[in-house]
């Protein structure tokens, strides 16, 4: 009889024990994670002769306000991660001042979207980068998901070089985790395309909510410039019912039917207005013309990107 | 505890863990009762802690001195001259009074990407209210993003304290509730308000600027700064809430600055290429003139900003600038 109430007293300790082992997990769980965290600055992209000048400040979807106001969300609709700014100053000249801004935008196409949206005007591209540019007082690039701006604050030659050697050691030092490319872009024809002019519109393209994903180029024909967009569908009846919808929503708006002389474009031509729309899909893409002055301008920039999208169809509808 | 152990357990045993079980109920029970709130927590703030934004800053209107328009690239010299037309300092100032300056302090970002309000225009325009005789300036915002490295980087702090001014960054305490009266959204809501309640005039300073979500941060949008809380979530509504801010506040004059346009990529902006230079400067005491002024300035129309019919509509202004018959030169 004394066996059964010895096995029962080890039993209540085993159980103890192990309640108290857990309580105390959960202890040492609750002090690591409310431990003061050293947090990681971006020092590890100075360039050479500066220093920091403030602390790194990060911000999620949820803050991101704090620190750009308005613009928010336009980050935030693109998919934003999160952003980790810090300034930099010269070390021989302390008026001599950069912030670097990291949005972590998840995917590379998000981080190319909010790129190329906010893209100025008549900049100069950087040479040996796919997506980079400067002013005279700033540089903006992406880099896998990250979009990432350095601003001067003031047009110095010397701010400039510092950011170019930011801009190195962030392609040589920063990981990335999506490296996949933007594909779309192969799609567009080269030819008469504007350098740098591509951007990407990931929703409401040209003030229609059934256009996302858009990728936007402009061409320049005999002095006029006129811009061609593509989306990758699905598949080839999503695409056609976006086309639909958006030809649609033109009509809606006052556009007409327009003549046209090319077989495949016919019922595709639209007059908007007096400039030229022309929206078809092919395959699973989505492609068009959007508000082009010349007719002809903008049926042989269309036929130029049927062509060129007709083999990558073919080879989306193979796979 | 298994059937075999209870019945190790004698009548004392039993007693005492019985008694042990109850004192521990009636502990529990004591301090639940000792923290109990009856009354549950209070939804937001006791309205007689509510307070109306002060009401009393604008001057009487004299016919066809409301709004002043002057080309010139000198900060200076075209707002001296905008308000030497509709009347001069005198007008809006008097002798022993005590002046707020709100200028736009949004962002910690220095005075060449005109972000913010420009120092050497928040510096002249408290020169302008000393030389009236004002007994004090104080100079404040309300940022979200660290007051002190705004007011430092924009280069208001040390222009407005070496003009005399006294630069005030935003406290908990400077913060009530209230409630606009005929207002949507500004129901209940924190104001930065204590560097307001003890002024005489109000001056609003802002620069012309592109807002991604607004289309437009001119002198309207700049009392969004008045707000505190998460301010944020009136983005959604973006219209109203501006239109709203001149039903709010009632400056005694507003100077719209578009020396150089934020043209693009607002309101932050970051590169030069951003900025145009406009060479104008607007003064007023109807911020929505002002403002519909200053969007054909950025190349839009009164019709693209909403916000400015909706603020008309509301008796906060006209849109209708032309009517008050600007004023206008060039210096």
């Amino acid at each position: 009889m004394d066996s059964v109430p010895g096995r029962a007293k080890r039993l209540e300790s085993a159980i103890s024990i192990c309640l108290l082992a857990i309580l105390f997990l959960i202890a040492v769980g609750v002090f690591i994670k409310q431990m003061p965290k050293q947090k990681k600055d971006l020092s590890f992209l100075l360039p050479y002769g500066f220093k920091t000048l403030s602390e790194i400040e990060v911000y999620n979807s949820g803050n991101l306000y704090e620190k750009i106001n308005g613009k928010a969300p336009l980050y935030i609709d693109a998919g934003f991660k999160k952003l980790s700014t810090q300034r930099f100053a010269s070390q021989a000249d302390e008026n001599l001042v950069m912030e670097l801004y990291l949005f972590d935008m998840a995917r590379a196409r998000n981080a190319f979207s909010v790129y190329s949206v906010q893209k100025r005007p008549e900049v100069e591209n950087l040479p040996d980068m796919e997506f980079a540019y400067k002013t005279s007082n700033a540089l903006y690039l992406t880099h896998g998901e990250y979009y990432i701006e350095l601003v001067g604050f003031s047009e110095s030659d010397e701010l400039l070089a510092a950011m170019a050697e930011v801009t190195r050691k962030i392609r040589t030092n920063l990981a990335v985790h999506d490296d996949t490319g933007i594909p779309e872009i192969e799609y567009l024809p080269q030819d008469n395309l504007v350098p740098g002019s591509i951007k990407l519109y990931l929703t409401s393209a040209f003030g229609f909510e059934g256009l996302t994903d858009i990728f936007a180029a402009k061409y320049e024909f005999n002095g006029e410039t006129i811009t061609a967009f593509l989306s990758k569908r699905p598949g080839p009846r999503d695409a056609e019912t976006v086309a639909e919808s958006y030809r649609n929503f033109l009509r809606e708006n006052g556009a007409t039917a327009r003549k046209t002389d090319n077989k495949t474009l016919e019922g595709k031509v639209l007059d908007f207005y007096d400039t030229t729309e022309i929206v078809l899909s092919i395959g699973p893409f989505v492609i068009g013309i959007h508000e082009a002055e010349n007719q002809q301008s903008a049926e042989n920039l269309a036929v130029m990107l049927i062509n060129k999208l007709s083999g990558a169809a073919k080879a989306v509808n193979n796979d | 505890m298994t059937e075999q152990n209870d019945k190790k357990i004698d009548r004392r045993k039993f007693l005492a863990r019985a008694g042990k079980a109850g004192i521990s109920i009636a502990a529990a029970g004591t301090i639940a009762s000792l923290v109990y709130d009856s009354k549950g927590p209070k939804p937001g703030i006791d309205t007689e802690e509510l307070v109306n934004f002060p009401a009393h800053f604008s001057v009487p209107a004299i016919a066809d001195k409301t709004m002043s328009i002057v080309q010139g690239p000198d900060r200076v010299k075209t707002v001296n001259k905008a308000i030497e037309l509709l009347g001069g300092i005198e007008r809006f100032v008097k002798p022993g009074e005590t002046v707020a300056i709100k200028p736009n302090v949004a962002f910690a970002s220095p005075p060449m990407l005109g972000a913010t309000a420009h120092p050497d225009l928040v510096a002249e325009v408290v020169r302008l209210c000393h030389k009236a005789g004002a007994k004090q300036v104080v100079v404040t915002d309300n940022p979200i993003n660290d007051p002190a490295s705004c007011f430092t980087l924009s280069g208001i702090r040390k222009a407005a304290s070496q003009a005399g001014a006294k630069v005030i960054l935003p406290k908990d305490h400077h913060f009530k509730h209230t409630n606009l009266e005929r207002g949507k959204l500004i129901k209940n809501w924190p104001i930065f308000f204590e560097p307001f309640a003890k002024a005489d005039k109000l001056i609003g300073i802002a620069p012309v600027k592109h807002h991604h979500r607004a289309g437009a941060s001119m002198s309207m949008k700049n009392w969004y700064g008045i707000l505190g809380g998460r301010r944020n979530i009136f983005h959604q509504d973006i219209n109203t809430i501006i239109a709203e801010l001149p039903m709010m506040v009632k400056p005694t004059l507003v100077i719209l600055d578009g020396t150089e346009v934020m043209m693009t990529n607002g309101p932050t902006g970051g590169s030069l290429a951003d900025l145009k230079r406009a060479n104008t400067l607007i003064a007023s005491t109807d911020c929505v003139a002002a403002d519909a002024y200053g969007c054909s300035l950025l190349n839009l129309k009164v019709s693209d900003l909403p916000y400015l019919t909706k603020a008309q509509v509301a008796g906060a202004g006209t849109t209708d600038y032309e009517s008050l018959k600007p004023v206008s030169s060039k210096v």
